[in-house]
Order: structure tokens, then sequence, then C-alpha cells
């Protein structure tokens, strides 16, 4: 596993609990398949280190996402992202939601028609991105 | 444990430190804050028993402070206290000499974990550097408790980082950690819990995850509440 995919320290903010930012940022992992279903990660004390934050946090954050079945941990084994593809789908799901949600939080009170509203996302969205 | 009950210091007429409970339990790192004269010196060398009390007591593990304790609470003050003259390998050393806790191989890791040079003299040492060293001697004690006076104070950023990153490695880990910052912003993710002193009492204690959770508020936020008012 390279460390490279997860963000310094700095990505995180101080006022949401960082447990919760923790099993976010695995979810975006997993949705934009940097993590791969069945993929072993990092361990708990690992990714203290990684993330710069506290051992007792990192366990939090795991035992959330064996919680929510997004990680496996068998016996004494590494834990391992989730094969199970109905929830990955849904993780996906979650993040969109989530994304369309804020978005359209910030962009009602501008009150545009939604038709050119959806028009002006399409262009953007379909533009090519810089330095493609 | 690390057990604080009604701990109270006068100096003089000044009193210092007015009615103090709190705990420090192991596996947590604890961090106390406070403005610049609040007691947060004072109450880590009275834990110390550096310090005689006017009033209440100290217990570690449930047994009240003896001298034998300092086995096993190691204190790394806020100044680098062996003489200019030794070299980092002498302090080694000496540590080993003094100290039956000592752990030598758990010392060389952690000064090459900091990237000490073990001949270079003490009075030849930066201050940020100074602080590394102090480090690796108060760490290298297979202590089961840590108390840290400032370790973050006047270091650059990226020593900083670097003394910081000890908080989340196996070097601490299942030990207990008491420390003083005035740099909270930067420990912020590495801290479970945060007792505020304030003109010698507690002003507020909480677990930061808890108050991110219930309040949304970070500990700075909490601090500009309990300082500011």
């Amino acid at each position: 596993m390279q460390a490279g995919i997860f963000p310094p320290i700095a990505a995180f903010n101080n006022r949401d609990p960082v447990y919760l930012q923790v099993v976010r940022h695995f979810k975006e992992l997993i949705a934009t398949g940097r993590l791969e279903a069945g993929q072993t990660i990092p361990s708990r004390r690992e990714l203290a280190a990684l993330l710069q934050i506290n051992p007792n946090t990192a366990q939090k954050a795991y035992k959330e996402m064996e919680e929510q079945r997004l990680i496996i941990t068998e016996g004494n084994s590494p834990s391992r992202v989730t094969h199970d593809a109905q929830l990955l789908g849904a993780i996906r799901a979650e993040l969109v939601r989530e994304a369309v949600e804020a978005f359209v939080a910030t962009i009602r009170p501008i009150q545009l028609p939604t038709d050119e509203l959806v028009e002006i996302v399409r262009a953007a969205y379909e533009a090519p991105k810089e330095g493609e | 444990m690390i057990r604080v009950e009604h701990v109270r210091k006068r100096f003089g007429r000044k009193q210092v430190l007015r009615d103090i409970s709190m705990e420090a339990r192991r596996g947590e790192i604890t961090c106390l804050v406070g403005t610049n004269g609040s007691g947060k010196s004072t109450l880590l060398r009275a834990i110390m028993g550096l310090t005689p009390l006017s009033g209440g007591r100290v217990e570690v593990d449930g047994a009240a402070f003896h001298h034998g304790m300092y086995e096993k609470v190691a204190f790394i003050p806020d100044t680098l206290t062996m003489p200019p003259g030794m070299t980092v390998r002498a302090c080694m050393t000496f540590m080993q000499d003094f100290y039956r806790s000592w752990e030598a191989a758990r010392g060389e890791e952690l000064l090459a974990f900091f990237k000490l040079d073990p001949a270079s003299r003490v009075g030849s040492l930066s201050k940020g550097t100074a602080a590394k060293l102090n480090l690796v001697l108060g760490l290298g004690l297979n202590a089961d408790y840590v108390l840290m006076d400032e370790p973050f104070s006047g270091i650059d950023l990226f020593s900083r980082e670097h003394i910081a990153s000890v908080f989340a490695s196996e070097l601490i880990e299942d030990r207990g950690v008491l420390f003083t910052t005035h740099e909270i912003q930067d420990v912020e993710h590495l801290i479970d819990k945060v007792v505020m002193l304030d003109q010698g009492v507690i002003a507020k204690e909480f677990y930061c995850e808890d108050i991110r959770q219930r309040e949304g508020k970070s500990v700075l936020d909490v601090m500009r509440e309990v300082y500011q008012a």
C-alpha cells in the first residue's frame, strides 16, 4: 500500500470528529477505485503514523468501518476492503448524493432556472480538465 | 492512572493552584492548556513531587508518589538539564547509569528517529535539537507515564511536526502522556483529552472527539470561549 493515497495532516479539519473524516476518506478511496475490493489496508498503528492522528482515533475509525461492513478483519490478519458489490455501490451513491446536496445548498440562494443551471453544470463537467 | 486530587499550591501569598482534581490515563494523550501563568508547569512539577504541595494528593496507579516513581513516570522539562560540556552519547550513558528503566535499544532508536549526532555537545545544540535530545532522554525510559512541559515551544515548524509524529508512533503507544503546549492547533488531531487550566482551577476537561461530535467545535474554539469570555 502506497502512502501517497492518504492526505497530509492539514487535510483534516479540527471541527468534525477525526474518526469520521478518516472513514469518509476511505469511502472516497474506495469509490474512486484507489482502494479496490479485497485490498489490504494499513494497520491501525500504521494509519495513525501515516495520518499523524491519535492511535485511539485510528482504532475508532476502523471500528466504525467494521460496523459499516466497509472493511473486514478476520482473526489476526490485516483488515481488507469488503468484496460486497452492493455495499461498494452504495458508498459511491452516498458520496455523489452528499456532493450534490452540498452543491445545491450553495447554489440555491442564487435562484437560477433549473435548465440554465443544468446547462452550466453540463458544460463545466464535460469541459476538458486543465492540463489535459 | 495519574490521579490528582484537590491539589493546592501557594507561592508566598500567591495561590497558583487552587483546587485541582484531574486524571491522566494510560493509553491516552492528555493535553494541559492554559494562558501564561495559569499554573500548567507548576501542576506538572507538583505531580512529579518536585515542589511541595500546599494541600491535596497525587496518586500513580493507586499509590502515593514516592521516589521509586521516577522509574515509572518520566518527566521532560521545558529545558534540557544536561551539562553543556557533555556529548549526546554521554547523556545516554548517564541515563543508563542513573535509571534502571532506561532502555538502551529504544534510546538508540530514538536517536536515529531524530537524526541526532551522538558526538555533538549539549552546549552546541540549537534550541530545536536540544528539545529533541530532551525527548530522547525522556522517552528512552521504559516508563508507564510521560510528562512533558512545552515540548513544542520555540521549535521550527518541521521539527515540531517531527516531534508531533512521535505522538502517533509506537514510541508512545500504551503509555499515558500528559503534556502542556501553547501550539494546540498543531496537535489537535493527536490528543485524546484536553484539560484547561485558568487561574489555578480547571475551567474545562473534555475529550476532543466528543466536543467535535457534540458541538462541532475545535479545541481552539473551546479555548477562545473559556479564555476570552
